[in-house]
């Protein structure tokens, strides 16, 4: 898999997008123009791989949602990329009959019935089109890819198969059947992009396990038929390096509740957690004139911005995972350079302003030399423009993230929480963090509650669990996802002895020299309340030390009795004794029921720590802390 | 990876065509449908058409021609390939009127679709497909600038070598005449020392001169002198002989 999923999964977009040939590498070949034509599906599975302007270059004079008002365009072939539901095909069918345009390629996310092809089949005939549709073809790109390693399952109708929706106790098997399909359904497909058949492990008795089992199934049943198998030779093409199989982890969101709560340090998680943060767009609202200005004045007029962080933003892709002050630094320090090449450039333009008009200057350099200078300034004055616009993008983000952390005082909860996840000493009381009035919101202090009370070895006492809970209503909290919790940890009680925070934490190390930087004013905050950064050692959450496990074949209670499946063996059997001895390259950890940026960051330093050893990290859904709450508090209700 | 199920769906119109046919279900063709076809705003894109296969054809005609066209002052091509400035010339204004005439006719067609009233959607369509037109014809002209960049910078070249050998020449020339300016002022050297011994004995020779000038004019002088000593002499010998002539005679008429 030399090749990442998104490098994939973007290759077989543009190959569609060309009429499902290759692209050609000619430069100045002739403009085809097309239209391309999506559902909502679609749009969530290009937007982050593709921007609006690479469309344009591949030919797209117009992309446009299914279900909108579309005029005719008579001379146009349209791509259609869209999911095989009963109204899509309804629409598409309505398209043959008004001729919309002139010629049709239809590709369908996922893998379309016989059934409803011949829906489409009838409609053509009817209309007299059959010649317009051009091709027809199955992409099983059933998945969102956002960075080069991570990917969820979809983003419309995700509350389908939310954690809400696996684990609500009054659930039923048919709903069951159906969210354990649409999963199964995108995991497939990201097999079938990826191009290789994996070694699947997954925990008993829960969500994971079903998914598991059916995806074994469909994986079979696919091997099975040798005349339609999508992972033969070709399929799986070049790239294909190692020759080991890849190992999938499923893993159950029930195993870890306390890593979605936990409020983080590290840039793209901060993000996440409190901008607006979707499919690698952070919207944010963004108020004139108020660039520094920690008493937080009020803003006179707020616009709402949107910004993309893309692969591009070489920037972002170095420190998305970095500490919160280093990125503050690290915008300085590409503040510092630019403005040095901007007056580098600047100076190139006064010598040349000069010339004619006085000698003296020139005389000592010489001619050559400036226009090479000149030549060599031109050319990256389109580098430095982006250039800018990144650097005052970042600042744009850390400011507000910044606000927000000063508010909210983040870096206190996320000490208080580290501490409590390590099980090491507690300074202050949790009683007198709850009743602080000017920390946090209350869903911080729910946060951290619940993390408390997820962490504790021994449930509180009930008097103590009367004071909190009255500290808590004080402050406004919403208590019943605290009843969800404690209906969880009994059921896990039951199950197994959660040891799981012995050792949790997040790797983050700052360094003192943050004094320096006195300018800055993230620094200058966070040196003002005289904190002095220890050094936390890098230790593993939950689902990495799993994986770490499971991966490197290391013996623990814990994984032990995992299942273990194998699509290719021709027998399905039921043992769990793996037949493979040799550590893993390549891993792909899933969580069922949600996941989110704190633990995908947790598994890429893992990754760092460990080279040769890719792991690819997918949840159903992607949720932050506050929409986790927000399923838990329904949860509770009930 | 993408499954063509093309052949699929055909198979499924087969399909469906023999189950209505079973079932009697006839579609009358829509007469009227194939006349809908050609409609008026089918203008737009074959003009759109033709206004790309214009540009590809100049793109050809000036890939055909770049060997030749680049190929200026190599030693190595024989004199057939090679083309004369003035056909690169030629070359040059063909292509700037053509891609000039390309240009005219884009923006010709976006006035015209913008002055149609038609719906925003097929607006925006044909907005991009012109860009993308415009891109192309300037990956066209890039192609055309690149060569004339290096056709550009041959003939500077060989202005640059033309005046190096001039210079060249003229360093030559003037490093000669330095060498013999050099021999001049030697030899000037020389004559200046043989000058200088000359005047000392010029000066020796003129002091001897007025010497002896000097001499001369005495020795006149005595000469002079002499002479007339020499004449007085004479007088009084003449005087004496004429006087003992005369006492000869008086004494022999004494005696008589």
């Amino acid at each position: 898999m030399a090749a990442s999923v998104r490098e994939k999964q973007a290759a077989a977009l543009k190959r569609m997008l060309n009429f499902n040939t290759s692209p050609l590498k000619n430069t100045a070949a002739e403009p085809v123009w097309k239209v391309l034509i999506y559902d909502r599906f679609g749009q969530d599975i290009i937007s982050p791989l593709l921007a609006v302007k690479e469309l344009r270059d591949m030919g797209i004079t117009l992309h446009l949602l299914l279900h909108s008002d579309r005029d005719p365009i008579p001379d146009v072939p349209a791509i259609y990329f869209v999911m095989p539901t009963e109204e899509n095909i309804d629409r598409i069918c309505q398209d043959l009959r008004n001729q919309l345009y002139e010629s049709y390629y239809l590709n369908f996310i996922s893998a379309i019935s016989r059934s409803k092809l011949e829906d489409i089949a009838s409609a053509a005939l009817s209309a007299n089109a059959v010649t317009q549709v051009t091709k027809v073809f199955d992409q099983y790109l059933n998945f969102i890819t956002l960075e080069d390693d991570m990917f969820i399952l979809c983003n419309q109708n995700k509350e389908l198969i939310s954690y809400h929706a696996i684990n609500k106790p009054d659930i039923m098997d048919t709903e069951m059947e159906a969210i354990m399909d649409t999963i199964v359904d995108s995991l497939f497909c990201f097999f079938v992009t990826l191009g290789a058949v994996p070694i699947i492990r997954c925990p008993r008795g829960n969500a994971a396990e079903m998914v598991a089992v059916k995806l074994d199934k469909k994986l079979r049943e696919n091997l099975r038929d040798a005349r339609n198998s999508l992972f033969t030779g070709d399929n799986m093409g070049a790239g294909q390096f190692s020759f080991q199989r890849p190992l999938f982890v499923l893993a159950d969101r029930n195993l870890d509740l306390a890593t979605p709560l936990h409020h983080t340090w590290t840039y793209q998680a901060l993000i996440h957690d409190v901008l607006d943060f979707h499919l690698n767009r952070v919207s944010m609202d963004e108020s004139v004139g108020s660039e520094a200005s920690p008493s937080g004045a009020r803003p006179k007029k707020k616009n709402k911005k949107s910004y993309d962080l893309t692969a591009a933003d070489k920037f972002w892709q170095k420190h998305k995972g970095s500490p919160f002050p280093e990125v503050a630094e690290s915008v300085q320090e590409e503040l510092d350079t630019y403005r040095a090449q901007e007056d580098e450039v600047k100076r190139l333009k006064s010598i040349m302003g000069l010339e004619g008009e006085d000698e003296g200057p020139i005389s000592s350099i010489s001619m050559s030399d400036n226009t090479a200078k000149l030549t060599s300034a031109v050319s990256s004055l389109p580098e430095l423009l982006e250039k800018k616009r990144l650097i005052d993008l970042h600042t744009n983000v850390a400011t507000a993230v910044l606000d927000h952390i000063k508010s909210r005082k983040l870096d206190v909860y996320f000490e208080y929480e580290e501490k409590l996840m390590s099980k090491s000493t507690l300074e202050k009381s949790l009683l007198d963090i709850i009743s602080d009035p000017d920390a946090g919101t209350p869903e911080d202090k729910m946060r951290l509650f619940l993390i408390f009370y997820i962490t504790a070895l021994q449930p509180p006492s009930e008097t103590d669990l009367d004071q909190y809970k009255k500290a808590l209503l004080e402050t406004g909290c919403d208590l019943s996802s605290l009843n969800y919790i404690k209906q969880w940890k009994a059921f896990t009680k039951i199950a197994a002895t959660p040891s799981n925070y012995g050792n949790s934490g997040t790797c983050m190390i700052i360094s003192h020299a943050a004094a320096r930087w006195s300018q800055s004013v993230v620094i200058n905050y966070l040196v003002r309340k005289n904190r002095v950064f220890k050094v936390f050692f890098f230790q593993n959450l939950p689902v990495t030390r799993i994986l770490d496990n499971l991966m490197e074949m290391k013996s623990n209670p814990e994984t032990d009795d995992y299942r273990y499946f194998d699509p290719k063996m021709l027998r399905g059997s039921e043992s769990s004794t793996p037949r493979n001895k040799n550590p893993f390259q390549e891993a792909i950890v899933f969580v069922v029921g949600g996941g989110n940026y704190i633990e995908y960051q947790n598994l890429v330093d893992y990754t760092k720590a460990k080279p040769g050893k890719r792991v690819l990290y997918g949840c159903s859904e992607l949720f932050n802390a506050g929409q986790f709450i927000k399923q838990l508090s329904s949860l509770g209700q009930k | 990876m993408a499954v063509d199920i093309t052949l699929l769906f055909k198979a499924s119109v087969k399909t469906v065509k023999t189950r209505n046919k079973a079932m009697g279900v006839v579609f009358d063709l829509p007469k009227d449908e194939i006349f809908k076809k050609s409609r008026p705003n089918n203008g737009f894109s074959l003009k759109a058409k033709e206004v790309i296969s214009n540009i590809t054809k100049l793109k050809d005609f000036l890939l055909q021609h770049r060997k030749d066209y680049v190929n200026a002052g190599s030693l190595i091509s024989s004199d057939l390939t090679r083309m004369t400035d003035n056909e690169r010339d030629q070359i040059d204004q063909d292509a700037q009127i053509f891609m000039r005439t390309c240009s005219e006719a884009i923006k010709q067609l976006r006035s015209e679709a913008e002055k149609r009233v038609i719906s925003t959607q097929i607006k925006e369509h044909r907005g991009a497909v012109l860009d993308l037109i415009e891109m192309y014809l300037k990956g066209v002209c890039k192609l055309y600038s690149e060569q004339r960049a290096i056709r550009v910078k041959r003939v500077f070249e060989q202005e640059n070598q033309r005046l190096v050998s001039e210079m060249s020449n003229l360093v030559d020339e003037v490093r000669q005449i330095e060498g013999k300016v050099v021999e001049i002022s030697r030899l000037q050297e020389i004559f200046a020392e043989k000058v200088l011994m000359q005047e000392t004995e010029i000066d020796s020779i003129h002091q001897l001169v007025v010497g002896a000038t000097e001499n001369v004019k005495e020795g006149n002088e005595d000469i002079r002198e002499a002479i007339q000593n020499n004449a007085g002499f004479r007088v009084w010998i003449l005087f004496f002989l004429v006087m003992c002539s005369f006492s000869l005679l008086f004494l022999d008429w004494y005696d008589s």
